[in-house]
């Protein structure tokens, strides 16, 4: 049943806002019907001028208004050919998609961070190859070879990537906050937050919580702590397997992570705030009067879930990010990224066609404009990104001497979700690291067994 | 759509067709051969019966007690290694041990509360109102109980404003230090256990409210007129009469608890040691995909509630006997 993964190249090189940098253009109303508009001749064309009609079952893991706006992007589509979307989103997507899978009912299509999961189904099989059912034109056009190459097996295309969060950043409200955004190294970060602990404010926020998922954040920052730490090419080897979890670079990342994570005085509410809080409400107490806490870390789409919490924050001069400095003046300019993949499991029509939808450059610009994700889309241009962090997070990924997938996505999902318990197991029992990570090894041996 | 509809509504006819045929048939053979044995009017009727537990339970028992001997991919035979994982490994120890918690806190608690509501209900006025109250809870579905509790126990770091119910009140009225009630190793079993309490204790209360019911009225008004204490009436004269009842609800209750899964995957879905065989099995089946080990535990759980059936089973037929 466990089969071996090939998974792809980790690293990822991305072009994100290829065509300028820095300007972002505000769109006006008219403006954002035309990326509609285009967006649904991109769908008429695929459907060939006709209702298609029927529907298509999407699996995913997406909630609230993340949902809408995804949901949003799909929308031409679904007014085009006629064909409902019919969206089923949960945190629990490893264990609900093996169910349905091995009960014979597989969703039609499955939108998922977890590229590992995907790559063993696609080893049994189960999934369609998408450059049967893609233009060569459309994926050579819109896709650089290495993120095709990364949701790939040696056979076959499994996933196309729908959106892209860049990694590692950290937010903050630039109204309140007096530290450094341009910190030289994370044991500047580390000082300067001792600093304002001393003086009475706990400067970091952190929420763990996530059902099924509990734990993913931390496990995100590890994983790019030890990318940045440890270098790319340590990385990938231990995302693959081929290192054990008891190495000192993996023990390092855990520590250097609970060196915040772990002191009651640096972050709110201490250990048991952060595993009773959920991820989406982590930033919260930043924005209370007074404020709780100055730095919230999280990719880029936690700018959307805040604005989404606090619609009345002015991005820029109430809400603003810099990227995680260096762990290893060796590895600066080194970024994570993560996203999600948008795979057919049933070739329906339907779900063919959302697939190809997907897959135009028309569809990354509702992406785009969702100011959440960046999309993976080389024909879609920084002038898309109608949100200021997004066009930043894009110079950023622009500026970044290589990307690579956050090694959580691409293991096992016993694995993965080993790891993201193995989170909370470690801020609250930090004496038994080593214990943890012996746990680890057990579970990857068994994940990675043939 | 339309062809699924079609469908279900062919078999719907199918089905009554088919049964009303065979009991046609069945009577029919039955008369004919009632002469001559009685051993063919047993098989014609407990015939599809047998034969549909057997297809449905027997059979897949008898599967899942075999891939209990089986590695993950229900290959290789490994005899009893699954068994000696679920007592070695830690997080399954932990989920024995928490379903062994659950089964001696939840029917005890559940029968508590249904016991002490039915008793004292029915001796005030507004008893229907009491009733229903506590009977809300069972028609509303675990998964939604065990999101109204998780904002219940909501906890927020001491001195912010307390957003769940019980910290309010911990917080506010006690002015104590708020509790982590899901995370807490203290208290998150007792949490779980406790929501699941509430969905269960108002099925407690009207079944032991129908037996209350059942006692006969002279035995009361004798001993009353005896002179006899409330107490003494309920110790000596109620809780003998109440007593089978007891046992049987009880025994649902050790049921519900051993397949205590929707409220834990709600709440905790296991962290912080809240684990129990169920969310356990359903781990190592989906996530792990182990085979072997899912039905060990599977097999474990089914072995854990057949003496309770047969205590069951002969209660009920010694009520049978005794009334007959």
């Amino acid at each position: 049943m466990m089969t071996r993964r090939r998974v792809g190249m980790g690293a990822v090189l991305l072009a994100v806002g290829a065509a300028a940098s820095g300007g972002t253009t505000v769109l006006t109303a008219a403006g954002e019907s035309r990326l509609v508009e285009a967006a649904r001749t991109a769908a008429d064309a695929i459907a060939g001028g006709e209702e298609i009609g029927g529907s298509v079952s999407l699996l995913g893991v997406l909630g609230g208004e993340e949902l809408d706006d995804f949901l949003g992007v799909l929308a031409p589509f679904e007014e085009a050919t006629g064909i409902a979307v019919e969206y089923e989103g949960s945190r629990d997507i490893g264990a609900i998609l093996q169910t349905r899978v091995e009960g014979g009912n597989p969703p039609d299509a499955v939108s998922t961070p977890n590229l590992g999961q995907m790559a063993d189904l696609a080893e049994d099989g189960a999934v369609t190859d998408l450059r049967e059912v893609i233009d060569a034109d459309v994926l050579a056009a819109g896709f650089e070879p290495s993120i095709l190459e990364v949701a790939s097996t040696e056979s076959q295309l499994y996933g196309l990537f729908t959106t892209v969060n860049l990694g590692g950043l950290i937010w903050y409200d630039p109204s309140v906050y007096d530290g450094p955004t341009e910190p030289e190294s994370w044991d500047a970060l580390v000082e300067w937050s001792r600093t304002t602990a001393a003086a009475g404010v706990t400067p970091w926020c952190i929420g763990l919580e996530s059902g099924a998922a509990s734990g993913w954040p931390a496990a995100d920052f590890i994983d790019d702590i030890l990318l940045r730490q440890a270098g790319p090419e340590f990385h990938e080897r231990w995302w693959r397997g081929e290192v054990p979890w008891t190495s000192p670079e993996v023990v390092r990342a855990y520590e250097t992570y609970g060196e915040i994570a772990l002191d009651e005085t640096l972050v709110y509410g201490g250990v048991t705030t952060q595993l009773a809080t959920n991820f989406a409400n982590g930033a919260d107490p930043m924005f209370a009067d007074p404020p709780a806490c100055y730095l919230h870390q999280q990719a880029t789409f936690m700018g959307g879930i805040i604005l989404s919490n606090f619609p009345d924050l002015e991005p820029g001069s109430r809400l603003d990010f810099f990227a995680a400095p260096t762990f290893n003046p060796d590895f600066a300019g080194t970024q994570s990224i993560s996203g999600e993949i948008v795979s057919v499991l049933n070739p329906t029509e339907q779900a063919v066609a959302l697939a190809q939808y997907l897959a135009t450059p028309e569809a990354g610009r509702l992406v785009a404009e969702t100011g959440r994700w960046l999309s993976p889309n080389l024909q879609v241009d920084s002038e898309s990104y109608t949100d200021p962090f997004l066009g930043r997070a894009a110079d950023v990924l622009q500026d970044a001497t290589s990307s690579h997938y956050l090694g959580n996505a691409l293991m096992p999902t016993a694995l993965v979700e080993a790891f993201w318990g193995s989170t909370l197991d470690y801020l609250e029992r930090p004496g038994d690291l080593d214990d943890i990570l012996a746990d680890l090894d057990e579970v990857s041996a068994e994940a990675y067994a043939d | 759509m339309t062809p699924r509809i079609a469908s279900a509504a062919l078999a719907v006819v199918a089905v009554v067709v088919g049964v009303t045929l065979y009991l046609r048939a069945g009577d029919w053979a039955v008369s004919a051969a009632r002469r001559r044995c009685s051993v063919v009017a047993a098989l014609v009727w407990i015939g599809p019966a047998v034969l549909l537990v057997g297809v449905v339970l027997v059979a897949p028992a008898i599967g899942t007690i075999r891939t209990s001997f089986l590695d993950g991919d229900g290959e290789a035979y490994v005899a009893l290694d699954n068994y000696r994982t679920i007592l070695d490994d830690d997080t399954l120890r932990v989920s024995l041990r928490n379903s062994v918690q659950w089964v001696l806190l939840l029917p005890v608690a559940s029968v508590g509360f249904g016991l002490a509501t039915a008793v004292l209900a029915d001796r005030v006025r507004y008893e229907s109102v009491v009733k229903a109250v506590l009977f809300f809870p069972l028609a509303i579905s675990a998964v939604a109980a065990g999101v109204i509790w998780r904002f219940m126990l909501d906890y927020r770091p001491p001195g912010a404003p307390q957003t769940g119910t019980l910290n309010a009140v911990v917080a506010g009225l006690l002015r104590r230090a708020p509790i982590a009630w899901l995370i807490d190793r203290t208290f998150n079993n007792l949490a779980l256990i406790g929501t699941t309490v509430w969905t269960q204790a108002g099925f407690a209360m009207v079944i032991l409210s129908a037996a209350l019911r059942a006692i006969p009225d002279d035995v009361l008004e004798a001993a009353r007129l005896d002179g006899a204490s409330e107490w003494r009436l309920f110790r000596e004269i109620k809780l003998p009469y109440l007593t089978p009842t007891i046992l049987a609800v009880m025994t649902t209750m050790v049921v519900v608890a051993l397949k205590a899964f929707d409220i834990v995957y709600v709440m905790t879905n296991g962290a912080f040691e809240t684990d129990v065989l169920a969310t356990s099995m359903y781990k190592q089946l989906f996530s792990y995909r182990h085979l072997g080990r899912a039905s060990a535990i599977a097999t474990l759980l089914m072995f854990a509630v057949t003496p309770l059936m047969l205590l069951n089973l002969r209660a009920y037929r010694r009520e049978a006997r005794a009334r007959a």
